[in-house]
């Protein structure tokens, strides 16, 4: 796999390491190969060999880092991913490719998930699917006789080992494997019969896949009954606990927590709370959960009492542990008081849809260029500020509030209106702005006349001094009777 | 003129008609707070923030959190603990008619706890009489006559505010404040200019006609 290799520019790339006192290359492109670069060679060689090679620094950290997130996307074709520094994956499919159109349709979905040049081959055993990557020639047969005519390079041995066998008239593994394997340990070395061997299927060569988390998750059953909430709560806190020391080994913080009530009527009850930041303090835990049973529509009825309460931290997010500060005894413990904190609180408290921060959307109309979204997940978006649009008015009234007007001209703006029962005598007035329908969004749309009818925008001012913004919905070319809306209000 | 001092509880009463104006004084009367955050609670009804029109008048959306409430007694609880945040710099409470709840007790404990956290808490009231409260100023706003633009289109935002209270000073002042796109903030102005007077044929202070004859008669 080649880093920061680019598809549409075929020129000759590589990646650049010191290594030592000299400037090595560390990855080379398809079309770099194909001038006789090779990693290992020294930039000055390289350069020699093709002035125009364009060179990057290699990053290692990077590299890992993606080749992590490569295999934890890789866990959709199967759960068994195994990581094969510095630049491998290893996919253990068994059972897995009939449901993606076979092998070479998993290969084929795999490739174009991972995104750069990659190689891939499929294989027996792990080993063998490793050399026959990284060894065989492209597009060869693949199982047992792939395998055996891989060149000797693929058992990567040590280049006296290798040119030891080469010295033999060895050129294949296939080779190596008529011979007796007796003779070629006592003459070739141990290692060189171990990595045979794997290759060949005949000794292990286990996948090691990276661990899928266990859910964090706590249970308390009791023997008797509890009827208290209090108690509960009590459990729910030791729960908590609990929780809070399996997140700080994990050094993860929770950002969903789910309490599972069951009655002993075999009754269950849910209560959730979902918190902006990752918490692992149990007493902003508690206080919320406090909460959300405060507000519970129907209160928690114990009944015959809670037999067990379980625990679950449903979805976690990194939070590494912070070190105490010296000097900070008593400010050291308080729940942190922060927005987030006050967020979450009102969240649970008045439901997340009404805590809530303004997010733009790239639509026409006013009403939906903008969308409320709870602001325990809003991220800071910044908000286009374009001079040259006309102005916008402070609020907006959602729906659109109907008002009798009565224009000069058909088409010009309202000379009075009257809302709520009072008249509006229009002093200054300027528009119109025309707002078309989003005729894309409809299935008719593209007719004409089918779009929906179009707005003209006035800003008005009246006799004392306020500020509107009228429409009229619709030309008089689209319907005879168009009717006038107030839409927002200016400061 | 007053500021609208951080750590203090004010008031804001305007017509329904003016909310906007109100509304704008509150979030936009102090540029020094322009990059601090702001908490909007307010009761849900038919009108929304308009995130274009807030970016209009300075005030950045992404900094603003909306909470929107269904009874006062919420409103009243969210105000508090708002104003106990330390993180929020200012928190606006929209209250609509006569707000029984927001009483001299509540109206105290919002007053504390803004003097706690440094929080400017500003209670804007629509459509409710003035009454006594512990509120620090008590301002009564609405929307001027803007300065027309070249094309009788309406200006630059301007409203009128009245200081109907003021704990730090003399009360009674009244201001004209008009948006200076400029400095994007509001600034003092003299009170709307008085229109020019236009072609008016003048009154003769001796009418004639019968009816002027009458009053000469009169007179006399």
């Amino acid at each position: 796999m080649e880093t920061g290799s680019d598809p549409a520019r075929p020129d000759p790339f590589a990646l650049v390491m010191r290594v030592g006192n000299a400037l090595r290359l560390s990855a080379v492109n398809v079309p770099a190969r194909r001038l006789g670069l090779d990693a290992g060679m020294t930039l000055a060689d390289a350069r020699a060999c093709v002035p125009s090679l364009l060179t990057r620094p290699a990053d290692p950290v990077a590299d890992a880092r993606a080749l992590d997130r490569m295999a934890a996307a890789m866990a959709r074709f199967t759960p068994t991913v195994g990581v094969d520094p510095p630049d491998g994956l290893i996919l253990d499919i068994t059972g897995c490719a009939h449901l993606f159109g076979g092998e070479s349709g998993l290969a084929r979905q795999a490739m174009a998930l991972a995104g750069y040049g990659a190689l891939h081959a499929l294989a027996s055993n792990a080993a063998a699917a490793r050399a026959m990557a990284r060894y065989g020639p492209e597009g060869e047969a693949e199982g047992e006789d792939g395998v055996r005519r891989l060149p000797l390079a693929a058992l990567e041995l040590d280049c006296d080992a290798l040119a030891a066998l080469r010295r033999a008239g060895l050129r294949t593994t296939g080779d190596l494997a008529r011979l007796p394997m007796r003779a070629v340990a006592a003459r070739f070395g141990e290692e060189t019969v171990t990595r045979l061997r794997c290759l060949l299927g005949e000794a292990a060569s286990p996948v090691a896949p990276r661990p899928a988390r266990s859910p964090i998750r706590m249970e308390a059953r009791f023997a008797e009954p509890l009827i208290r909430t209090d108690d509960v709560l009590d459990v729910i806190e030791s729960l908590l606990v609990q929780a809070a020391r399996e997140m700080e080994i994990r050094q993860a913080g929770g950002r969903r927590f789910v309490v599972e009530l069951c009655r002993s009527d075999n009754a269950r009850r849910g209560l959730m709370v979902e918190t902006g930041q990752p918490v692992r303090d149990c007493a902003v835990v508690l206080r919320l959960l406090r909460e959300r049973i405060e507000t519970l529509a129907d209160p928690l009825d114990p009944g015959f009492g809670f037999d067990s309460v379980s625990l679950a931290v449903l979805r976690a997010e990194p939070l590494p542990s912070s070190q105490p500060e010296l000097g900070a005894g008593e400010g050291r413990d308080a729940p942190p008081d922060g927005l987030a904190a006050l967020i979450d609180r009102l969240s649970v408290r008045l439901g997340p849809q009404n805590v809530f921060r303004l997010v733009p959307c790239d639509r026409h109309l006013p009403e939906k260029a903008q969308q409320p979204v709870p602001a325990s997940r809003a991220r800071g978006i910044a908000w286009p500020v374009d001079g040259d649009r006309l102005p916008r008015p402070l609020m907006l009234f959602d729906p659109p509030q109907q008002v009798e007007a009565i224009a000069g001209v058909p088409d010009g703006p309202p000379q009075r209106f009257r809302w709520r029962g009072r008249l509006h005598d229009v002093r200054l007035a300027e528009g119109p702005e025309r707002i078309a329908a989003e005729w894309w969004r409809k299935r008719t749309g593209h007719f004409p006349g089918k779009a929906g009818p179009t707005r003209d925008y006035y800003r008005v001012e009246d006799m004392a001094g306020r500020r509107f913004w009228l429409f009229r919905h619709g030309l008089f070319a689209e319907k005879p009777d168009p009717r006038w809306y107030l839409h927002g209000l200016f400061a | 003129m007053p500021m609208l001092e951080p750590g203090r509880l004010h008031e804001v009463f305007v017509q329904g008609d003016d909310r906007a104006a109100g509304m704008v004084f509150a979030l936009c009367r102090d540029r020094e707070r322009c990059g601090e955050k702001v908490l909007l609670v307010r009761s849900g009804g038919s009108l929304r923030f308009c995130g274009e029109g807030l970016a209009l008048m300075g005030i950045d959306p992404a900094r603003c959190t909306f909470v929107a409430v269904k009874e006062e007694r919420d409103l009243l609880r969210a105000g508090l603990e708002a104003a106990r945040c330390p993180d929020v710099a200012q928190v606006v409470l929209e209250t609509r008619g006569r707000f029984a709840g927001y009483d001299l007790t509540a109206g105290r404990r919002l007053a504390l706890a803004a003097g706690q956290s440094g929080a400017c808490i500003i209670v804007l009231r629509c459509d409710a009489p003035p009454r006594s409260s512990v509120a620090w100023t008590r301002w009564a706003v609405t929307g001027a006559p803007s300065v027309p633009l070249e094309t009788d289109a309406p200006g630059w935002p301007a409203m009128e505010a009245e200081l109907l209270r003021w704990r730090g000073g003399p009360s009674g002042g009244r201001w004209r404040l008009e948006w200076d796109a400029d400095h994007g903030t509001f600034r003092e102005t003299d009170r709307a200019p008085a229109p020019v007077s236009g072609a008016v044929v003048p009154l003769s202070c001796v009418r004639e006609g019968g009816d002027g004859d009458r009053k000469r008669s009169r007179a006399a």
